[in-house]
């Protein structure tokens, strides 16, 4: 059994008026992709940023990597890496200028330092921008030395911060390959806030938050099940042949798509209805479908809708 | 300590990086400088010379060389702390632009982070004003010099209790400090009003008597004495030299804020060297202090 990694307990914070976190209560165990997922103003960013000492917590108890906060942030943050949803590096400064100031913070220095710069590079791919100014970067350039920079001192746990957003493809398909081969390889945690379904849904967890509380939590597998039904896409065969199933259905791209209950109901019709299933796949429900049966809420580029 | 030497370092590239910040800096020099060469270095010259008896030689030496003084001590006192204070706008800044919550984010404590920023804005401040005060050097040796190597040691003293106050100061203010906006106007008020207060576009004697006495309160007022005095004290010789009468000479330092006066007693210069240390101690005391109250409210 996996160590709770981060334990949150009945964690609220209010900014006056507003209650930013409402009772919030979550374990994240040790080595697993743990996602937030919410609308802006859900109270993600806020819980990040009391795990990571920025903000003073209302009540509640937060503990990282074994150790209390309230009892002090110095263990806690050595165990932290932390990738802001805005670049936080000095943008008049050059990229191992940046990473060189920032790892001295860690006690890195001298052979140590250029020793996981090099490594970094490497697995990073930004050897050849090592000396351009971070301000003169691309969006993707600079979010590769973001990561860089949180993982510095290789930490325990990985905070992502909505890494992803206004991200180019390939920039994302690589922060996804160096999360996935340090979690395997180092057994890292990987605590990540999203408003992209995609991303929850290749999450080990996931919490749904909706203003502040928890509104499901579970793996995507336990929350597709609970919240959503399953789909089968028929090809070959018209909306009429399909009304005798007498079922609500959909015209999509080269076939029509029947909403069912769960998979015990879809191979009920394929029994039923033989003729009719020719060619057709049956598929869970979408992590949109769940946030949407949830929250009531769809996310537009992380803005409800 | 972890990672202070490498903060400073930052700090210090920033600053001398982001040529807007430095340049702010020296707006109120480069005003200064602008005022004496199109119209005060001859109000003064006028002012003195008619205050001067007839039969003197060399008299108009001496005054351009008291000139020199008054602009050479008024620039660097102006200098201490405006530079001071825009290159302290980076704590700020770092703040503004979320770089601030990078550096939190790691075991350097936050009393380290402080440290950072004040060593690195005493030493950029220093590094600017010894530059201007070389500067001013090269002008008096035109005009003709007269400073002793104990002068000189003594205004590179005075240069460095002025830098440590002003960084004081500025530490304290900007702690309070978290928009661009908030920087923009605090910069502004600085370098404009700076010169003012401290006796650099006229001289504190010139004020109403409400103004002089306000003024007598704020220990930056001693420091710029300090310097007028350590700069101007060869002329002052020089003068007594040439036969000037006594009363001229000290109605010229009374003139020139050399002599200052707190519920009109004189006040020496050993009690303006209190002054400002005491000034200095006592304003980074409160900076610590606020800047722990802070940080526990934060981890709190």
């Amino acid at each position: 059994m996996s160590e709770n990694i981060i334990q949150i307990e009945h964690l609220n914070k209010s900014f006056g008026d507003v209650k930013a976190v409402s009772d919030l209560s979550i374990r994240v165990k040790e080595g697993e992709l743990y996602a937030f997922l919410g609308v802006n103003g859900a109270g993600k960013s806020t819980t990040i940023s009391i795990i990571c000492g920025q903000l003073s917590k209302d009540s509640g108890k937060v503990i990282v990597s074994g150790r209390n906060i309230d009892d002090g942030m110095q263990d806690v943050t050595r165990a932290l890496g932390v990738v802001f949803q805005n670049s936080a590096l000095d943008m008049a400064l050059n990229v191992r200028e940046n990473l060189e100031t920032r790892a001295a913070l860690y006690g890195i220095k001298g052979e140590a330092f250029r020793k996981r710069l090099e490594e970094l590079a490497e697995i990073l791919d930004f050897k050849d921008i090592l000396s351009r100014t971070v301000g003169k970067l691309s969006g993707g350039q600079r979010r590769r030395i973001d990561i860089a920079r949180a993982l510095l001192h290789k930490p325990r746990i990985l905070i992502l911060d909505e890494p992803t957003t206004g991200l180019d493809p390939q920039t994302r398909r690589l922060l996804w390959d160096v999360t996935e081969k340090l979690r395997r390889s180092e057994k890292m945690t990987v605590f990540l806030t999203t408003h992209y379904m995609e991303e929850a849904a290749d999450a080990d967890y996931v919490v749904i938050l909706d203003s502040g509380k928890i509104s499901a939590e579970g793996t995507p597998l336990e929350l597709k099940n609970k919240y959503t039904g399953d789909f089968i896409t028929l090809y070959g065969v018209t909306k009429q042949e399909l009304d005798k199933i007498g079922l609500p259905m959909e015209t999509v791209r080269d076939g029509v798509r029947i909403a069912v209950p769960n998979t015990a109901a879809a191979t009920e019709l394929i029994v039923r209805y033989p003729e009719l299933f020719k060619d057709y796949e049956i598929t869970k429900g979408k992590m949109d479908d769940v946030f949407l049966a949830v929250t009531g809420k769809k996310l537009v580029g992380g803005n409800e809708k | 300590m972890t990672g202070l030497g490498n903060l400073i370092k930052r700090n210090c590239k920033l600053f001398f990086k982001d040529k807007g910040m430095f340049f702010t800096s020296l707006i109120t020099p480069l005003i200064l400088l602008v005022l004496y060469a199109t119209f005060l270095a001859n109000v003064y010259k006028d002012s003195f010379m008619s205050a001067l008896p007839e039969g003197f030689v060399d008299t108009e030496n001496i005054i351009d060389k008291t000139v020199a003084g008054q602009l050479f001590s008024s620039l660097l006192a102006v200098c201490c702390i405006t530079v001071a204070f825009c290159s302290n706008m980076l704590m700020v800044q770092d703040k503004v632009n979320g770089v601030r919550k990078d550096l939190t984010v790691t075991p350097v404590k936050g009393s380290v982070l402080a440290l950072s920023y004040y060593i690195s804005t005493a030493f950029s401040t220093l590094i600017v004003c010894f530059g201007a005060a070389a500067a001013c050097f090269i002008y008096i040796a035109n005009i003709g010099w007269y400073l002793s190597a104990e002068d000189v040691l003594l205004i590179l003293g005075d240069i460095f209790l002025l830098v440590m106050f002003g960084t004081a100061l500025s530490s304290i203010v900007n702690l309070f400090l978290t928009s661009q906006g908030q920087i923009s106007a605090v910069g502004t008020v600085v370098s404009a009003g700076y010169g003012f207060i401290c006796g650099a576009y006229m001289p504190i004697s010139q004020f109403g008597e409400g103004l002089r006495k306000v003024l007598s309160f704020l220990p930056g007022t001693y420091g710029t004495s300090l310097l007028k005095n350590h700069a101007m004290r060869g002329v002052f010789a020089e003068m007594a030299d040439a036969g000037f009468p006594e009363e001229i000479v000290e109605a010229i330092k009374d003139s020139v804020d050399c002599n200052l006066y707190f519920s009109d007693s004189r006040v020496d210069l050993g009690d303006m060297y209190l002054v400002l240390i005491a000034a200095d101690v006592v304003l980074i005391g409160i900076f610590i202090l606020i800047g722990q109250i802070k940080s526990r409210s934060v981890s709190r």
